[in-house]
């Protein structure tokens, strides 16, 4: 039998009453617009100096139609989108850096189609090619690229590199010569390092996709990102054997093998300016110049060179990976709308260009705002190429492109597994639907 | 993706699945939301205090007799409620969604159980958790005696020092505990400067850098995590411990020194029969803090060189994967494990009082 005391009774009434009052206040409501009321809120997780250079343009744009942006930095805006769709609170237009991501939006029913939105056939002359279709889903564009970072690059130390006369390869094979010659010369070719927090594996991931677009070709790439080619497969072994030989060779790589998962990939192309460089060629995204120590940050042109990534056969080929905002409409206002077609002319990025690691998708763009030749040189090795492909592992089923793609990567190349067994466990990992 | 690294959640409760949507994000607050979470939970205490009001009132209206035996179940009705809406639904719901697919849309039977059991990946998972199951309660309990012990001899200024240094890592979030740890370990290539403190030391006595969080072997690495853990918690065991043993009769401990007992029999079979109670507590909630251990492993290592426990492979499966169904049959089997705990701890708890 319970019995309460007079003073037990109040405290435990006024315990359940903040129960209650907590239960009660976790009932708020969430936003969300239906109307168009001449404002749009744009969500996206790119750099702040990128967003405040687009923002800034965008917002002079807009106020001559009468229209207030709302612009929100969000964090990891791949997760927080979905979760946001359920709860149906969700922005007018969201910058969506995967586009697998951009197809479960669509799928959900979420996604407006951009085709009589923006003038496509304009921009499929002025985008570089590949990147209407990265954010084509069932034949409609849904996401637009508005940004870009380009991956296919191998960074290298400029004065060091002049000095030593080493040249830029023009095939895979040159890249092997080259690397040989570094180590002949009793320095250490490459630097490595795939370490990344929670989302380790990802640098090798890269790897893998330049490989496999130029041993596989963009459609045997597109295959495979699709997984009607299996990860167990030549072309996928193929790019296998190759990084094994680049990275996995004794002197290849600073620290060696055992080095490449404890290494974060932000410093590990720091030892490239070292007074005697402790690695002379790091392949990683246009956005690595940021990691760089700040006296090289400081003057790039004269500090740091750079290649694009060579094609499997000098002159053959060439396509280019890389990743980017896709800005996907979640409303059908005419607002919005009209915010969309501003998001696609090319000088929108003309501020985000001379402050930021932003590269435009138009090939059209003014590469006099950029602030470097560096950069200049990045967006060249785009411009140039016979395609975008965009990132691979980022259009894969989470499951896999977030995470056995690059966990097992990892594992393999840390030695808890061996490439068999990797291959084997994305393979298997790939959802049945 | 380059920027991919995942928000590191405030909470997460294996217990139950948490609606995602309902998670408190870092995503800007705009005063207007603000403004209405204010609202509402003002809203929320005043429309709390008018049920109160309103439900003693409705108790007054019965004759006296009725109004004092009515009186505590309306109070805490309301309660119960709430344990049923977040608690007892969320959990039924997660059964339910353990035997559906990844979006919950239909049911595919015990697919999502067969299939992650049969995964060599799972089975490693499985067997990392029971590791973490087997050494760190019994770890914490031993520690934290030996600590407790051994402080309680010092001169009372030793004693405080020591426990404030031990129990001063309890103040620190789990995540915190483990961004800390991951400096204690980092291995830079060879040559260059080692910033993580284990490494500085074996280089300087002319070692090669060891990529700790990679040894695999033996589980070292796993073992390492779980030294994060002891860091973090033996301050806990071992203020209950403390005053667990500073409760000990003393007339006891001299009665067996008067029989001629051996310090090390008094501990045994005087002190630690005594504070048995204690020893079980301390043991059953690190037993529980371990089955959902989540954040030291995913912010060091995210599961990765075989390390991933149940915790760490739950956010995985909902917040990589999206596999609604595949996250809630692991909760379901976490949820099953920690029952039997429970009840044992209930049971304790319960014994414990009864004997007061």
């Amino acid at each position: 039998m319970m019995r309460i005391h007079r003073r037990g009774r109040k405290s435990l009434a006024a315990v359940t009453v903040l129960a209650a009052a907590i239960a009660l206040a976790g009932c708020g409501s969430g936003g969300g617009s239906g109307k168009d009321d001449k404002s749009v809120t744009i969500w996206s997780s790119v750099d702040p100096p990128v967003q405040a250079g687009l923002s800034k343009v965008l917002t002079d744009k807009a106020k001559a139609e009468g229209i207030t942006i709302k612009w929100q930095k969000v964090e990891n805006i791949n997760q927080l989108i979905m979760q946001k769709i359920q709860a149906n609170d969700t922005p007018d237009i969201a910058f969506i850096p995967q586009p697998g991501v951009v197809g479960d939006i669509v799928k959900r029913g979420k996604a407006f189609p951009l085709d009589g939105v923006v003038d496509k056939a304009a921009l499929e002359t002025s985008m570089v090619p590949g990147t209407l279709e990265a954010g084509t889903v069932n034949n409609k564009l849904y996401g637009l690229l508005v940004s870009m970072n380009v991956k296919s690059l191998v960074l290298y130390p400029k004065k060091p590199w002049a000095k030593a006369g080493y040249t830029a390869p023009d095939s895979i094979d040159a890249l092997n010569t080259l690397t040989d010659k570094i180590k002949a010369d009793g320095n250490t070719p490459w630097c490595m390092g795939i370490e990344s927090d929670t989302a380790t594996g990802w640098p090798a991931t890269d790897w893998f996709e330049d490989l496999v677009m130029r041993y596989g070709g963009p459609d045997g790439y597109r295959d495979w990102v699709s997984h009607k080619v299996k990860f167990d497969s030549d072309v996928v072994r193929e790019a296998a054997a190759e990084f094994e030989k680049l990275m996995f060779t004794e002197g290849n790589v600073l620290g060696g093998r055992k080095a490449i998962a404890s290494t974060n990939f932000g410093t590990a192309g720091n030892p490239m300016f070292d007074a005697k460089p402790g690695c002379w060629m790091y392949k990683q995204g246009s956005f690595i110049t940021g990691f760089f120590p700040k006296q090289i940050v400081a003057d790039l042109d004269a500090n740091v060179g750079l290649f694009g990534f060579p094609p499997a056969q000098a002159g053959g080929e060439n396509p280019v990976l890389g990743g980017g905002d896709l800005a996907t409409m979640l409303d059908d206002s005419a607002s919005t709308k009209k915010v969309m077609t501003m998001l696609a002319e090319a000088d929108i990025g003309n501020d985000a260009a001379a402050t930021s690691s932003f590269i435009s998708p138009h090939k059209d763009f003014d590469a006099t705002k950029y602030p470097n030749d560096l950069t200049r040189q990045v967006a060249k090795v785009a411009y140039d190429s016979t395609e975008f492909l965009f990132d691979g592992s980022d259009q894969m089923p989470g499951e896999v492109g977030a995470g056995t793609f690059w966990k097992d990567i990892t594992a393999w190349i840390s030695g808890q597994e061996d490439l068999d067994t990797a291959l084997k466990n994305i393979d298997d990992s790939w959802p049945a639907s | 993706v380059w920027d991919a690294q995942s928000r590191i959640p405030g909470d997460l409760v294996p217990g139950v699945l948490v609606p995602t949507a309902r998670r408190p994000g870092k995503e800007g607050v705009t005063d207007m939301k603000l403004l209405s979470a204010l609202l509402t939970v003002v809203a929320g205490i005043g429309a709390a205090l008018l049920l109160y009001w309103l439900l003693n009132k409705l108790a007054e209206l019965m004759p006296s007799k009725w109004e004092e035996r009515i009186k505590p179940f309306f109070y805490i009705l309301p309660a119960y409620l709430a344990i049923a809406l977040y608690l007892i639904y969320p959990a039924l719901q997660t059964i339910v969604a353990s035997f559906q697919d990844a979006t919950s849309d239909t049911f595919i039977g015990l697919e999502n159980y067969t299939n992650l059991l049969s995964n060599h990946g799972f089975q490693q998972t499985l067997f990392n958790t029971l590791l973490w199951i087997l050494i760190v309660p019994a770890a914490t309990v031993v520690l934290g005696l030996g600590v407790a012990v051994l402080s309680d001899r010092l001169k009372s200024g030793g004693e405080k020092l020591t426990k404030t240094i031990i129990f001063m890592p309890m103040a620190i979030s789990a995540v915190g505990a483990a961004t800390v740890w991951r400096f204690v370990y980092a291995a830079q290539p060879e040559g260059q400067p080692q910033i993580g403190i284990l490494n500085a030391v074996v280089t300087k006595l002319g070692g090669s850098p060891v990529a700790w969080l990679q040894q695999s072997d033996f589980h070292l690495n796993s073992i390492m995590l779980m030294i994060v853990l002891l860091w973090a918690q033996v301050g806990f065991a071992m203020v209950l411990l403390s005053a667990a043993i500073k409760g000990v009769p003393a007339d006891t401990l001299e009665a067996a020194r008067i029989d001629g007992a051996a310090e090390r029999q008094i501990f045994f079979q005087v002190v630690v029969p005594q504070i048995k109670g204690t020893i079980i507590t301390v043991f059953i909630t690190v037993t529980i803090a371990v089955m959902k251990i989540f954040d030291i492993v995913y912010v060091m290592t995210n599961g990765n060189f075989n390390t991933n426990v149940l915790g760490n492979e739950f956010y995985n499966q909902l917040n990589t994967n999206f596999n609604n169904g595949a996250a809630a049959a692991i909760v379901v089997m976490l949820m099953i494990a920690v029952l039997p705990v429970m009840v044992y701890q209930v049971r304790h708890f319960k014994d414990e009082e009864a004997a007061a």
